[in-house]
């Protein structure tokens, strides 16, 4: 009997410590099930408060978030909430947050500056949002200040637009809805090049719209070796704008990863279009452009929105060329907020160190997506 | 009876149809009844083989479906397993307790949280399938063992196959939480009545995981080649039954509270009685290591056991089989406290059995695994109509109903709910299930999805069908538009220019006609074969005492057990 009831204990005592032992310190998938919390988590020092902070901003615990600044009585918690996901329907409004790092810069014994990088995750890609975070000692536990970026409002106004609009009158509702009785709009490919990368071969372009009707388009390059083989097929994807107005131009760039360009003799192009109904509106303006040289080398300008309609996501495209105007590079970045009518919005693409040096002008063209646009 | 009256209502109001994973066994039902001999379903992934799944109560779908529709086929091999359970656990159970206490386990089965768990919420057809055949073969191998007695040398082997050809995991560690406790019992036992020797316990017990061994590798054969030739792995998948289940209360109460129900009222009692007693100390070691597996991350245990294979395992299954071998001590807990209670005990016995079993069919509907219900019909007659299944499709925002749409249409998609037969690499790459689900996967599911759409042209991936928004911009961007609706604009159908019709891929892992022919032998003769050696009956047998356990001591629980 005695060696059954020691045996009993020592199963619960076992039991209770394995417990423990996986509670205080969680294993990597239930840390991250948990949404980054474990009980081994204090304020004790700047870094664990804004880690901390980062993790509650994670779960989206907004409430306790909030309650942990230094700063919370210089604005609400709807503000902060808002300040972190949008006032209006962005990519912001629907990421999750994939990851953060936290970079202390300097610290006191009373305060402290520490970097605070979110990785968040979209639909369309992932997004970093930068914040210089001050930490303040109060009382034993330290305390983030939140340097709050605060979205402007648009005030009531009425806004006159004079946009072009192309509609297209299908055949009947018994046909085939591919079926459609007028020809398919002229584009033409007015650049293209390959280039090697680290990651594999780059085609680079610049697709025009020779026609007189909007088109919808996507192109496929396959590059094919000596003998005439496909290597490999890629198509365009998002790194290009597909909805094209008459004479509009679009750069395009295909990536094909883990191929080399040795073994490359010839390059398909097929770019492919529709006619659809389109409109010329929202016109999305780009000011204040600048080529900023490396290191950090970027492209940065303001988006500004002369239409009265907000633009949830807008993508830019930029073509970068050298001085005799032969195109050297394709980037893209989407705009995490939300574009506001008449609003200017700062946007940076960045640029490879390696290619800035042979950039001298640039251009870019915006492409939208607005939520209004669901049928 | 209590079977009956409990899950035969709660089946014919097809309940489980709300579940996890019950589309998932009836859409590999569907392919068994069009394609019985060929495992190769072209439906997911863009083709994949259902060679890597046991295919035993999918096949047995199948073929009752030929009678009832597929619907109500599923529910009648639930409901068989869920009788064979209450027969397996009373058998099981009279190996290290008393006929009367075997007797409570068997009923407290019906009332079993985990069981209404499984069966309701999570739709795991094969383990609740494969659980009964194995808890059934047990008491076959212990007489075996301790005997030498022949027909149950057979009827167990077959049992084991049979158990196997439903769910292989079942088998594997089964033998770790239930084989090993029967074995540790036979030697218990070995010098009551006629003597058993150490060279005759090894040689049998050799005997017996040799055979079944190789049963279960000609049964399985395809299934082998395909794990041998395509291993698995793909990135893990996390997994909520993988959460500490402190840190994650949510996930605690899914995974712990709910299966295990009043079961956790009477863990002093199991710690307690399963030490005293020393016959019952191998029954308290396998609970309590599947006890503690099941907790998932709550504790290191699960990982250190199983190492990567945590990373590729769900945690429920250890729960139930934690519960199965909890059954014998609450039926002594049972038998005991009616014996000096009586109707008190009955009353509140009853009370807390019911509350279980209440909970864990409730839970299906107040946590049901699909938030939103509907009907997936008009899409599936979207996809039949027009040459639209000349192209392939991916859902978004579907949910699990990716398997009931797949039942119905023609056409082929590159999406699935199998992630261990997915073969394609976009999908194998990220760490993340179903594309239809891309976005509670975080940015792994978001790359894998963004992967297969940037490759739609090698994949005939013409139509996407949404029913979450949240994707809209992701299509837009990369080139694809809306080209029709449906469900009053709730699911939105979008389409991409210059994709060419749907050719076949994944040919080489497409298995041999031969091993379709195995496929469709094998593992459901093993289960008729089981059926058959079971029906003969066992000689009779001087009946060895019974196990008389009023209290905890070992002088009460006389070794030796209930002879068939």
């Amino acid at each position: 009997m005695k060696k059954g009831r020691l045996l009993a204990l020592i199963l619960a005592i076992a039991t209770v410590a394995l417990i423990a032992i996986g509670t205080i310190w969680p294993g990597p998938s239930a840390v991250a099930l948990a949404g980054g919390v474990s009980l081994m988590q204090t304020s004790s020092t700047p870094e664990a408060a804004v880690r901390n902070l980062a993790n509650e901003i994670g779960r989206r615990a907004w409430e306790e978030a909030y309650l942990s600044l230094e700063n919370k009585g210089e604005f609400s918690e709807q503000e902060f909430e808002r300040d972190l996901t949008g006032s209006y329907p962005s990519l912001r409004t629907y990421a999750a947050l994939d990851g953060f790092q936290v970079l202390p810069q300097h610290a006191t014994a009373d305060q402290a500056q520490v970097e605070l990088r979110l990785r968040w995750s979209t639909v369309v890609g992932d997004f970093e949002d930068r914040r210089n975070l001050q930490v303040l000692r109060s009382g034993g536990r330290w305390q983030p200040v939140w340097p709050l970026v605060k979205e402007p409002r648009v005030p009531p106004q009425v806004i006159t637009v004079n946009y072009l609009r192309w509609d297209v009158i299908y055949r009947g509702p018994g046909d085939d809805w591919g079926a459609q009785d007028v020809e398919t709009p002229h584009v033409r490919i007015v650049d293209m090049h390959p280039i090697q990368r680290a990651a594999g071969v780059v085609v680079l372009g610049e697709l025009l719209n020779e026609d007189v009707v909007p088109a919808y388009v996507t192109v496929r390059a396959t590059l094919q070796a000596k003998d005439g083989s496909p290597i490999a097929s890629e198509g365009s994807f998002d790194k290009i704008s597909h909805l094209l107005l008459p004479k509009q131009v679009t750069p395009f760039l295909i990536e094909f990863p883990g191929t080399s360009l040795s073994r490359v003799a010839s390059i398909r192009m097929d770019p492919v279009s529709q006619l659809i109904s389109a409109s010329a509106d929202p016109v999305i303006e780009i000011q204040n452009q600048k080529l900023n040289p490396a290191p950090d080398a970027s492209f940065t300008g303001q988006l500004v929105d002369q239409s009265g309609e907000v633009v949830n996501i807008a993508h830019v495209l930029a073509t970068f060329y050298d001085k005799s105007g032969q195109l050297v590079w394709v980037a893209d970045r989407y705009m995490d907020r939300a574009l506001l009518p008449q609003t200017p919005v700062a946007f940076t693409v960045p640029i490879p160190e390696d290619l800035a040096r042979k950039i001298s002008s640039e251009r870019a063209i915006v492409a939208t997506y607005s939520q209004d646009d669901r049928w | 009876m209590a079977a009956f009256a409990i899950h035969a209502p709660l089946l014919l109001m097809k309940l489980p149809l709300k579940s996890y994973d019950t589309n998932f066994h009836i859409f590999f039902a569907s392919h068994y009844v069009h394609h019985w001999f060929n495992p190769w379903n072209a439906k997911w992934y863009a083709g994949f083989s259902q060679a890597t799944y046991p295919p035993l109560p999918q096949q047995w779908v199948a073929v009752v479906s030929r009678l009832t529709g597929l619907d109500m086929a599923y529910m009648a091999v639930q409901f068989a397993g869920i009788l064979l359970l209450a027969l397996g656990v009373y058998r099981f159970a009279a190996l290290w307790v008393n006929e009367r206490a075997a007797s409570f386990a068997a009923l407290a089965s019906v009332f079993l949280g985990s069981e209404s768990f499984l069966v309701y919420s999570a739709g795991q057809l094969s383990t609740t399938c494969a659980a009964p055949l194995y808890l059934n073969a047990l008491p076959y191998l212990f007489e075996w063992v301790r005997y030498g007695r022949g027909r149950s040398f057979f009827k167990g082997a077959a049992l084991f196959t049979a158990a196997a050809a439903a769910h292989h995991a079942t088998l594997l560690f089964g033998s770790m939480f239930f084989a090993i406790p029967v074995l540790a019992l036979t030697l218990l036992d070995r010098h009551e009545g006629k003597p058993l020797t150490t060279l005759a316990f090894v040689l049998r017990t050799a005997v017996m995981t040799v055979v079944v061994g190789m049963a279960i590798a000609v049964v399985l054969l395809p299934f082998w080649i395909a794990l041998f030739h395509y291993p698995v792995t793909q990135t893990p998948i996390p997994h909520p039954s993988r959460a500490n289940y402190i840190l994650s209360p949510q996930w605690g109460l899914n995974y712990f509270l709910v299966p295990y129900g009043a079961l956790v009222l009477a863990l002093p009692f199991i710690f307690l009685r399963g030490s005293a007693v020393v016959r019952l100390r191998p029954l308290l070691f396998g609970f309590w290591l599947a006890f503690m597996v099941g907790l998932g991350g709550t504790t290191p245990v699960a990982h250190l056991v199983l190492g990567r294979a945590f990373e590729v395992l769900t945690m429920e299954r250890f729960s139930y089989w934690a519960t199965l071998l909890a059954l014998p001590f609450v039926g002594l807990l049972a038998s005991e406290l009616v014996s000096q209670y009586r109707t008190r005990a009955v009353v509140g016995l009853s009370i807390l059995a019911a509350l279980s079993c209440g909970l864990a069919v409730a839970w299906s509907s107040y946590r049901p695994a699909d938030a939103e219900d509907f009907k997936v019909d008009s899409v599936a007659a979207w996809l039949n109509r027009d040459g639209h299944d000349n192209y392939r499709y991916v859902t978004l925002g579907f949910g699990n109903k990716i398997a009931r749409l797949a039942v119905f249409t023609d056409a082929s998609s590159v999406d699935g709910e199998w992630n261990s037969g997915r073969m394609l690499p976009e999908l194998m790459k990220y760490g993340a299930g179903a594309l239809t689900s891309s976005k509670y996967f975080g940015a792994a599911g978001l790359d894998a999805l963004r992967a297969i759409l940037r490759h739609a042209n090698r994949y005939g991936l013409k139509w996407v069908l949404v029913r979450d928004p949240y994707y809209d911009p992701l299509l837009s961007f990369a080139g694809w538009r809306r080209v029709d609706q449906l469900e009053d604009n709730t699911i939105v159908i979008w389409s991409k220019d210059g994709v060419p019709p749907a050719t076949a891929v994944n040919a080489p892992q497409m298995p041999p006609h031969w091993q379709g022919i195995l496929w469709g032998t094998l593992p459901f003769g093993s289960s008729l074969v089981a059926l058959l050696l079971v029906l003969i009956p066992d000689k009779r047998h001087r009946t060895a005492e019974v196990v008389e356990a009023a209290t905890g001591s070992n002088q009460e629980f006389v070794p030796g057990r209930r002879v068939s």
